[in-house]
């Protein structure tokens, strides 16, 4: 047991130093680059635990990212590459919107309502790709990457010409009502309710996945599908079920964004938490209670970032870089599945040798 | 007059695979310049290896392959390529979607400034093909010839650079009677004009009408080499079986038990002959095990694809306690009452990277006992997968462990636990107890000897002819497809009167 | 609509737009079928043509000539083709995993390299980048009918038409296309015959590269002089369903390409007939679905009749 617990922290060892190198790669250049590396250093590691408030930009930015992040991982633990959740959370986030707007509610009712709709309309940039490869077979992975674009401009179609507000400056919505924004719950943060649910669902989803007999049946689905086959599984409505699961969390997604921390809807291009939530379940390696310490982790790169480039004129387009290094870096199989660190692995285990 | 230095040597050549398992361990003979080699053996031998070893796709892992008497070391397809080896593979080596002249040219295409010379490519491999009279449509693609035509092709490309010596790996598997004919005659052409052929076959009657020399192989080792002049079938038939072991025998049950499998005329279609099936007839008993014996690929993988639902039926119809089950689906089976241990433990027979505990309640799905609505009553689990570690004697850490840190008989045993556990009706034993330690394999054979006293009926198909014939109520054999032997378990029944309908020599129907 | 659309083909004006349309599709698609063929879907086109679009303006300010311009795109495209096959057969990443990667670093990198060249993230205008040119050919422009419409066309446009019967021969005709063929449809056999899988992908994924980064050039210097934020909008995952539409041979490529561009350009006119201008621009991104899925329908029903 000792052993076995020993074993997985070699693992997780190896895929911090891994992050770790990718990180120093990019940042030592960056400090050696400004006239005090060391205030570099220590703005980017340190500085987003240094106020109340930047520890709440952290958890504020991974609310959206860790369920597009669950998102992504029921769909990869599934085997499908359906990549709709961009397109997902962009009409979660209008439909919430609209639903905001149009629908006459008040209460505690309103913006759970909201989330609910904007949940429902997301799941269609997921399910549409997944129902054209179930029923005829067409690629989800190109079908999803495109349509996540036709869906971005039906959705700026229905801003532009339903709710939007002629007052205002550039192309936004009309005020949401107070009743559907969510509360803010540290003063001096943005911090709003929907990080509970971020991170209930991503309990849930890991409580689901390994606690259930549907969850064990996706594993199976997607680790092993000659077994799902002989075990005689229904693989195929498996695999919607997971894209049609996937689609409606990135759709609460960004519906609970909307709410969460705008008063106005004003996105004109997709907002690009769909892609952080893929390299959040990469980096999660597709376990939903990870999802959490993943997308807080990206997190606080994001906002140690955004300190050096305000304190230091450092573009924070350098932990985009960063982000997409260690994405490849954690997924290089060349590292861990290298021969002699899978021996290493097996000698800590004592096991016995191959039959 | 004969030449003194073989044209291909082998020197104590060995090979174990990086996951343990010993391929070759004492591979040593010569083959002549000029004739035609046989290399014989069961599966498992070494045959296959030796001759990737040889075409350069596998290293070994000790010894020396000697070319016209010197050492040679890393050895690539290229490099035997430019040394006049050619391999006729079992598996084509063909592009499929590419033409004939492409596939033959590839790698060592003839230019024309920046072009392929089209035109050059295409009078050469129509002169290799006439030179050697294997006729081929050269502009047609892989995928639309047929295979016999597919394999001259392959045949052509072996040839297609200076070739000296041709190794061919199962020619005649794909091939109908007058096809094997008429590719015997080339390869006598072909011997005659100076080429030296190798090959593999366990048919005895090719080997010995082809043959000058013959090479048996048994469990990575060389037992013998000798011309086929001097040595019988019977003698061959020996040396590729082994000893003759004494076993004893399952107790034959009365033979009124009610009929619970019938397969009537069912034939299968399929590329690979291994999944072929050609009018097979049979019935099995309930409490009543069959053995199904036969060279590997004659087509066992088709008998149980079909058996689990994983393969459709071209003609003939399957029931099962008096339900038709022609097009049953792997999950009709199951409810049916169909356990399997397939012949693919970590891939079909379990997920390696998942536990032991997950893997052994797989597929089991809404048992109250185990299971609350959705949720996985861990604790129940727990007890119950520990009950059948304890009775399956499975060794391991934790059951909280990966499958694949088990060695394969505890794997095996994890996944007989599982699929015995609920009393089936139809066991489908797929080399069972292959590859793992006495131990477990006995008491595998104990579990399945008492799930057929249960009423169950059993089919084992196993290259493990002791298994066989200690398990086994009847025997069947399969080759190329058909059943060419049906017999009872007698005392008399031994390895050594199975192999010729292994092998091809007699059918008994 | 349909009126629409033959006016597209008849009329000299909207024709030579459905061309300056097509373009980028078509030099990105090519790329996207070079590396196809080989075995790698190359889902980082989209960060190969942006990168290529910022590289080119960038050369072209600093030294002025926008030739200069074209072949750093075309350079950093083959770089960036060369690193994806480095992480895939070398570092063993996915090939999904590795597209996606390249597009979001390359979307971080060009706003980050924009920003330090000229201190602004949105769009290059500080920068004087040129503009290549449109070519006109001396007879052909005088012909009566023929003549708008075969001369006036960016250079980049006669390129990319150009490149389709080159790519055509090269798969079909080359050594080197045999092996592109050879390895993507059947790697150890190719092996087998001596033909190194990682050698060939790194050289298929480079020229991959190339063509990506010629599009992104066009995009950014084609005809107008300046890169802005992900300028590039999609057109490299349009670019991949136009590959998958074309069926893996450079004319079907060439014709999905046309495709797309007609139904862009219609998009275009019937905004300028009042009609709302994002559902029309929803078109090129719905118009692959549709022919993809029909495809992909057909493809089923044969397999279903043939077992």
């Amino acid at each position: 047991m000792m052993r076995s617990i020993l074993a997985g922290l070699t693992e997780f060892a190896l895929t911090l130093v891994v992050v770790a190198a990718v990180i120093l790669a990019v940042l030592v250049p960056v400090a050696l680059s400004q006239p005090d590396a060391g205030e570099v250093l220590r703005l980017f590691l340190l500085g987003p635990f240094g106020t109340m408030r930047h520890v709440g930009n952290i958890l504020e930015l991974a609310t959206p990212t860790m369920l597009t992040g669950l998102a992504a991982t029921l769909i990869f633990r599934a085997g499908s590459f359906n990549l709709g959740i961009e397109g997902s959370f962009f009409v979660g986030g209008i439909a919430a919107t609209a639903a905001a707007l149009l629908l006459p509610l008040t209460g505690f009712i309103a913006a759970p309502t909201a989330i609910i709709v904007g949940a429902l309309f997301g799941s269609l940039a997921c399910m549409v790709p997944g129902y054209l490869k179930v029923r005829f077979g067409a690629s989800e992975m190109v079908n999803s990457l495109v349509l996540n674009f036709a869906f971005l401009y039906a959705g700026v179609f229905i801003l532009n010409y339903f709710l939007r507000d002629p007052n205002a400056g550039a192309l936004m919505s009309y005020r949401l009502p107070a009743d559907f924004g969510l509360d803010r719950i540290m003063q001096g943060t943005r911090l709003h309710t929907g990080v509970i649910v971020a991170f209930a669902a991503c309990i849930i989803g890991g409580i689901w996945l390994y606690g259930t007999r549907g969850g064990l049946n996706l594993r199976i689905v997607g680790l092993g599908p000659g077994f799902a086959q002989h075990l005689g599984l229904n693989t195929s409505a498996l695999i919607m079920r997971a894209q049609i699961a996937g689609g409606l969390i990135a759709g609460m997604a960004g519906a609970i964004e909307v709410l969460g921390l705008y008063n106005r809807f004003s996105w004109v291009a997709l907002p690009g938490h769909g892609w952080t939530g893929i390299t959040v379940a990469i980096l999660a390696r597709e376990n939903p209670f990870l999802v959490i310490p993943a997308a807080l982790f990206l997190a606080y790169l994001q906002v140690g970032g955004d300190m050096l480039a305000r304190n230091l004129a450092v573009p924070s387009e350098v932990v985009g870089l960063v982000t997409a290094a260690i994405m490849l870096a954690v997924t290089a199989t060349a590292i861990f599945r290298h021969p002699a660190f899978l021996r290493l692995i097996r000698d800590i285990k004592g096991e016995e040798q191959a039959a | 007059m004969e030449d003194a230095i073989p044209i291909v040597a082998f020197d104590k050549v060995a090979k174990t695979y990086p996951n343990g398992t010993v391929a070759l361990s004492d591979a040593s003979f010569g083959i002549r310049k000029g004739s035609i080699h046989a290399i014989c053996g069961e599966n498992g031998a070494g045959k296959s290896t030796l001759m990737k070893i040889l075409f350069g796709l596998e290293s070994p892992s000790a010894g020396q392959v000697m070319l016209d008497g010197a050492a040679v070391n890393t050895v690539t397809p290229d490099f035997a390529g430019r040394h006049g080896i050619g391999m006729v593979h079992q598996h084509f080596s063909l592009v499929p979607s590419l033409t004939v002249v492409e596939n033959i040219i590839l790698g060592h295409e003839p230019k024309r400034g920046v072009l392929i010379d089209a035109r050059r490519a295409r009078d050469e491999v129509i002169a290799l093909a006439r030179r050697y009279e294997l006729d081929v449509p050269p502009d047609a693609r892989i995928e639309t010839l047929s295979i016999a035509a597919q394999q001259k092709v392959e045949i052509l490309k072996a040839l297609s650079r200076e070739t000296r010596l041709l190794i061919l790996d199962e020619p005649t598997a794909v091939l109908s009677p007058p096809e094997i004919e008429e590719l015997f005659s080339r390869l006598r052409d072909l011997r005659d004009s100076g080429l030296t052929i190798l090959f593999i076959s366990h048919k005895l009657h090719e080997v010995r009408a082809l043959a000058d020399t013959v090479t048996v192989l048994r469990a990575g080792q060389v037992v013998d080499t000798c011309p086929l002049a001097e040595v019988s079938d019977a003698e061959i038939t020996r040396m590729v079986m082994g000893r003759d072991v004494d076993v004893s025998r399952r107790q034959r049950q009365a033979a009124n038990a009610p009929v619970l499998l019938e397969l009537k005329n069912v034939s299968t279609a399929g590329n690979d002959p291994a999944d072929r099936l050609t009018d097979i007839s049979l019935t099995i008993r309930a409490d009543e095990i069959v053995g199904v014996a036969g060279v590997d690929g004659s087509g066992q993988r088709g008998l149980a694809a079909v058996l689990s639902g994983l393969m459709a039926l071209s003609t003939g119809t399957i029931s099962f306690a008096g339900t038709d089950m022609t097009r049953a689906s792997t999950a009709q089976w199951r409810r049916a009452g169909l356990a399997y241990l397939p012949a693919d433990r970590f891939t079909q027979g379990g997920t390696p990277a998942l536990s032991l505990m997950e893997n052994a309640i797989a597929g089991t799905d809404g048992d109250p006992a185990i299971q609350w609505g959705p949720f996985l009553r861990r604790g129940a689990i727990r007890s119950r997968v520990q009950a059948m570690v304890r009775e399956f004697a499975v060794r391991t850490r934790g059951i909280g462990e990966r499958l694949d840190s088990l060695s394969g008989g505890n794997a095996q045993k994890l996944i007989a636990a599982r699929e015995l556990a609920g009393a089936p009706k139809l066991l489908l034993a797929d080399q069972p107890t292959r590859g793992i330690d006495v131990a477990s394999a006995a008491f595998l054979h104990g579990r399945i000897d008492a799930v057929a006293r249960g009423g169950a009926a059993v089919l084992l198909i196993t290259a493990d002819l002791d298994e066989l014939l200690r398990l086994a109520d009847r025997v069947i054999v399969l080759f190329n497809g058909r059943i060419v032997a049906d017999l009872p378990n007698k005392t008399d029944l031994t390895p050594a009167a199975l192999g010729p309908y292994m092998l091809g020599l007699e059918t008994a129907a | 609509m349909i009126e629409a659309i033959w006016n597209n083909l008849t009329d000299p004006a909207l024709f030579a737009t459905v061309l300056r349309v097509m373009t980028p599709l078509l030099l990105a698609a090519l790329g996207v079928l070079i590396s196809d063929r080989a075995g790698v879907l190359n889902i980082g086109m989209e960060g190969m043509m942006l990168s290529g679009a910022l590289v080119g303006v960038l050369a072209s300010a600093w030294t002025g000539i926008p030739f200069v311009g074209l072949l750093a795109a075309i350079a950093c495209g083959a770089l960036l083709g060369a690193l994806m096959a480095g992480a895939i057969n070398g570092l063993g990443t996915h090939f999904i995993i590795t597209g996606i990667a390249l597009n979001l670093a390359a979307a971080s990198a060009t706003t980050l390299g924009l920003y330090l060249a000229t201190g602004d993230k949105g769009m290059s205008g500080a920068l004087q980048s040129g503009v290549l040119p449109s070519l006109h050919i001396p007879l052909v422009r005088d012909m009566p009918i023929l003549g708008p419409m075969l001369s006036g066309h960016h250079m980049l446009t006669y390129a990319a038409i150009l490149s389709v019967p080159v790519v055509s021969i090269m798969l079909a005709r080359t050594p080197f296309g045999l092996h592109i063929r050879a390895v993507g449809a059947d790697a150890k056999a190719a092996a087998t015959a001596g033909v190194s899988r990682n050698r060939t992908q790194l050289y298929a994924l480079m020229l991959s590269g190339v063509f990506g980064g010629a599009a992104g050039a066009y995009l950014s210097m084609g005809y107008v002089s300046w890169f802005a934020q992900n300028m590039t909008a999609g057109r490299g995952f349009i670019a991949i369903a136009a590959e998958v539409m074309g069926m893996g041979t450079a004319w079907g490529t060439f014709a999905a390409a046309a495709v797309l561009g007609i139904a862009e350009t219609t998009a275009i006119t019937m905004q300028a007939l009042g009609l709302p201008n994002e559902l029309m621009q929803m078109i090129p991104y719905i118009v692959p679905v549709i022919v993809l899925t029909v495809y992909a329908a057909r493809r089923q029903a044969k397999a279903r009749a043939h077992s």
